[in-house]
């Protein structure tokens, strides 16, 4: 009898002890593939049918993207672009808008050289720019990081 | 003996992998509502055909910004099928037609993205023409209307353009959804 009792255990032991299937459910598209929500100026991760939010990442605050979509070796690599690219791309293109405010404030001043707003238009220009294509850079790639978690998932 | 041992082992896979049938059965469990998005409930996952053309890797759209408008992307480097954005008339409720839950987004999409880029477009013009006024030194009361106007208009023209790419990620997410692995 307790032979049996111990094939029995035995045989269900060696199905329900399957760690492939667990990590499948764990992993499957409905609870867990992710996709941006934006709102106000914040861009924020949510995850699964329950739209959970899982990272927000505000005007001047990048957050660790590649933790997120971390099970995914070629998401990861995206994130670490959008990474690369989003705070610096921030902070370029707000020192052009700062600067631009310089511009518009030093033309107003009478008697003031004319190469000086000039100038400060110019580098504002130039600045808010290649912030732009440092934002647009990080937001492709942060697309990128999320259809390839999503493909990695069941 | 052996046979009895054999019947034994059995019973217990069979028993195993019943619990194991009724834990995915109930892992693709028709999703919960969303009454603010607007998603539809109750809908079971459809599974196509697993065909390669039909295929994640091949099949799933994304969409990357590009000053101001976004591009469609089908596949991991995929050509851009599409673009969408300020006056923009690409059809993405055709595109995501195989899956009721996108086209449904696909629409608050196309609804959100007019408005965005009427009242945005209008808010603009205003605020253009109110600091034209107002760098011509005349001291005319109109000027810091149509400025604040503007600036209003383009703001909440902003918000609607902004629901609209969040109703076309969830569109695009529920179609992808629906694609073979």
């Amino acid at each position: 009898m307790s032979r049996l009792l111990l094939a029995l255990c035995t045989g269900t032991c060696i199905l329900t002890m399957g760690p492939t299937l667990m990590t499948a459910q764990e992993r499957n598209y409905d609870e867990n593939a992710l996709r941006i929500d934006e709102h106000r100026g914040t861009i924020s991760i949510v995850r699964g049918v329950s739209e959970t939010v899982v990272a927000k990442i505000g005007v001047f605050r990048a957050v660790d993207v590649a933790a997120v979509v971390s099970p995914s070796p070629k998401a990861v690599a995206e994130a670490t672009v959008f990474q690369r690219n989003y705070r610096p791309g921030t902070w370029i293109a707000s020192l052009g808008i700062v600067t631009l405010g310089a511009a518009i404030g030093a033309s107003r001043i009478s008697g003031m050289n004319q190469a000086i707003p000039t100038s400060l238009t110019i580098v504002s220009v130039s600045l808010i720019t290649y912030g732009g294509l440092r934002l647009e850079t990080a937001h492709r790639a942060l697309a990128k990081a999320i259809w390839w978690y999503n493909r990695d998932l069941k | 003996m052996k046979s009895r041992i054999l019947r034994a082992l059995l019973i217990g896979a069979s028993v195993s992998g019943a619990t194991a049938g009724a834990q995915t059965v109930s892992h693709a469990a028709p999703p919960v509502a969303n009454s603010e998005s607007g998603t539809v409930a109750g809908s079971a996952r459809t599974s196509p055909p697993s065909d390669s053309s039909h295929s994640y890797d091949a099949q799933a759209l994304r969409f990357e910004s590009r000053w101001g408008s976004a591009d469609i992307i089908r596949g991991a480097d995929g050509p851009v099928i599409g673009t969408v954005g300020w006056f923009r008339s690409f059809d993405v409720g055709k595109l995501v037609g195989s899956s009721p839950q996108a086209v449904t987004e696909a629409r608050a999409f196309k609804t959100n993205n007019f408005r965005g880029s009427l009242v945005g477009g209008l808010g603009a013009v205003t605020l253009v023409v109110g600091a034209v006024v107002a760098s011509n030194s005349s001291n005319n009361a109109a000027s810091p209307i149509l400025v604040i106007a503007g600036a209003g208009a383009m703001a909440w023209g902003a918000q609607h353009l902004n629901a609209g790419y969040s109703a076309l990620s969830r569109a695009f997410w529920w179609y992808n959804r629906d694609l073979a692995r």
